[in-house]
């Protein structure tokens, strides 16, 4: 699903990633840790083309995502659901029109706007918030909302950052709960997080960041 | 990985698309009444950006036609001294008529010139009151030939006459009345291109402000991966909806100014002794304003989005 190759990342004088190997298999779940600054968000904004390799390959799905021109790009991105650590809901939209955005994007019409984005709402069990404003729900509600706008396309890939970041435990535990049950429909996913006793807890495949380096799972040779 | 578009029913292009384009039609024209009053001080900027040089082209195009109407040939004046009779006159104008170069001749007399003036000019009790009739008697000429050269040549030829006191070529009035149109002309253009670089400006730091307040939508829509074509779609249609607003305000404007215009232009048309009327907008000059306006507002916004959403990158 995703697959690094000698992939460097370099901001001006600061080394975010270097030379990094990896391959991410469809339908696994991974969690992407490392201390504050070892370059876990690089890694996904890469996946995202959000920010481009100084040096090396990222391949996603198959497609060698330099060779992407702007319209392909943002098809790219249709294909990923991505979740933040600061949920990235728009103030001025109601959970309902925030949920259904990536599927405007994609020109669904109303009404099957509307199923999808119903069915969402219900996996995250906020069905009953659909006509409020994202300010009125608590830090737990918001991010279950931000994983529903990140699901409701039936994405194949799950990228999260820090998703539980502002959460106490037992809302953490819940979160990651979610994207269990969405790998266990075949999506594949890949969460940064140093959200350490709770990864050892839930027991999937590990791949460490440490100033820029990998190791761990699904991490080859360099 | 296919995710895109698994719709319960499939729906055609072209339908879709048009049902996307009504969706944001109508959501723009919503959300222009939301800062109703910064949206109508930008549509008034463009529309008196485009009623100002508009009246003046309305007015330029119809003082050629009352131009044309005034020179009904090359007609030659020749104004005879104050000494010479009617009768000299009539004389004179009858040798003249069997002249080689010259197709006609008519000739009016000192006293029929008074009248004719007084009332057209309005100074009748005025002019009544004088002793001596100021006004010479005077032999309107039409030469048969049309060359400048030709009738300067049988200017000449009549300025040695006796009795003859000045010869006025109309010909060389309407010269004069085309080179002032041209520069007119030139006058206008310069100052609407100089009136559309100003709106491009102002239109475009009004677009660009929309753009920095929806900076964070403008960043989510590019994340769950829309279009540059899908991110550009609201503001060409708020620039569509803005460019027939200020359009039809400023075929209001140009109304208001032309009706306002109108009745001193006749009088002074009247003076001339023409029936020459200023003429209100025409259904084609209100389309063109509208189109105009419309090809200016969507300009500016094209211009600003393609250079400012380049800037909001996630
Ligand atoms: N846009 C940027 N410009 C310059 N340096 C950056 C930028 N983004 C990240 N960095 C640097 O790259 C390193 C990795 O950052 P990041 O990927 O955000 O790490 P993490 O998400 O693991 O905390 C950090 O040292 C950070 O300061
Ligand atoms: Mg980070």
């Amino acid at each position: 699903m995703i697959q690094f190759q000698q992939v460097s990342k370099r901001y001006r004088d600061k080394t975010a990633l270097d030379n990094a190997n990896f391959h991410l298999p469809r339908g696994a779940m991974a969690f992407l840790t490392g201390h504050s600054g070892a370059g876990k968000s690089t890694l996904l904004k890469l996946i995202m083309h959000m920010e481009q390799p100084t040096n090396g390959k990222v391949i996603v799905d198959q497609q060698d995502l330099s060779q992407l021109n702007r319209h392909q790009i943002a098809m790219h991105r249709r294909k990923i659901g991505l979740v933040f650590q600061n949920h990235q809901l728009l103030e001025d939209y109601t959970v309902y029109d925030n949920i259904a955005l990536p599927l405007k994007v994609s020109g669904y019409n109303n009404r099957d706007a509307g199923r999808r984005v119903r069915a969402a709402l219900d996996k995250v069990g906020l069905l009953d918030k659909e006509r409020q404003f994202p300010e009125v729900l608590s830090t737990g509600e918001q991010q279950r909302i931000g994983i529903a706008r990140a699901i409701v396309n039936k994405p194949r890939l799950i990228l999260a950052d820090e998703p539980t970041g502002n959460l106490d435990p037992k809302l953490s535990a819940e979160i990651m709960q979610l994207f269990e049950q969405f790998n266990q429909v075949g999506v594949s996913v890949l969460i940064a997080s140093h959200d350490l006793a709770l990864i050892e807890h839930m027991g999937h495949a590990k791949i460490q960041l440490n100033r820029g380096r990998l190791s761990g799972a699904f991490v080859g040779p360099n | 990985m296919t995710t895109q578009a698994q719709r319960s029913r499939p729906e055609q292009l072209g339908k879709r698309l048009l049902r996307e384009h009504g969706e944001v039609a109508i959501s723009s024209w919503l959300r222009l009444w939301r800062q109703p009053l910064t949206n109508l001080l930008t549509w008034l900027t463009l529309a008196i950006a485009l009623a100002l040089p508009g009246t003046l082209i309305i007015m330029l195009s119809q003082a050629q036609g009352l131009a044309n109407q005034l020179h009904t040939s090359n007609q030659i004046s020749v104004f005879l001294s104050l000494q010479a009779s009617t009768a000299e006159g009539q004389a004179l104008s009858q040798q003249w008529q069997v002249h080689g170069d010259i197709h006609k001749t008519t000739f009016i007399a000192a006293n029929d010139a008074l009248q004719q003036f007084s009332q057209a000019s309005g100074l009748g009790d005025v002019l009544t009151s004088l002793t001596d009739n100021p006004l010479p008697a005077t032999i309107l000429l039409e030469p048969v030939s049309d060359d400048p050269e030709h009738i300067q040549q049988l200017v000449q030829q009549l300025r040695q006459a006796e009795l003859v006191d000045q010869v006025l070529v109309d010909q060389l009035w309407l010269q004069r009345m085309h080179t002032l149109v041209n520069t007119s002309q030139m006058a206008i253009l310069i100052l609407s291109l100089m009136l559309a670089l100003g709106v491009l400006l102002v239109m475009g730091n009004t677009i660009r402000l929309q753009l920095e307040n929806r900076r964070a939508e403008i960043l989510v829509i590019k994340l769950v991966g829309g279009t540059d074509a899908y991110l550009r779609r609201p503001f060409l249609y708020t620039a569509i909806w803005s460019g027939l607003l200020a359009g039809l305000m400023a075929c209001s404007i140009m109304a208001a100014a032309l009706a306002a215009l109108a009745p001193p232009l006749g009088q002074l048309a009247a003076s001339f002794s023409s029936d020459w009327q200023l003429s209100n907008l025409g259904v084609s000059e209100v389309l063109l304003t509208i189109l105009g306006s419309c090809l200016l507002s969507c300009a500016a916004s094209l211009l600003t989005v393609q250079r400012q959403m380049a800037n909001i990158e996630p």
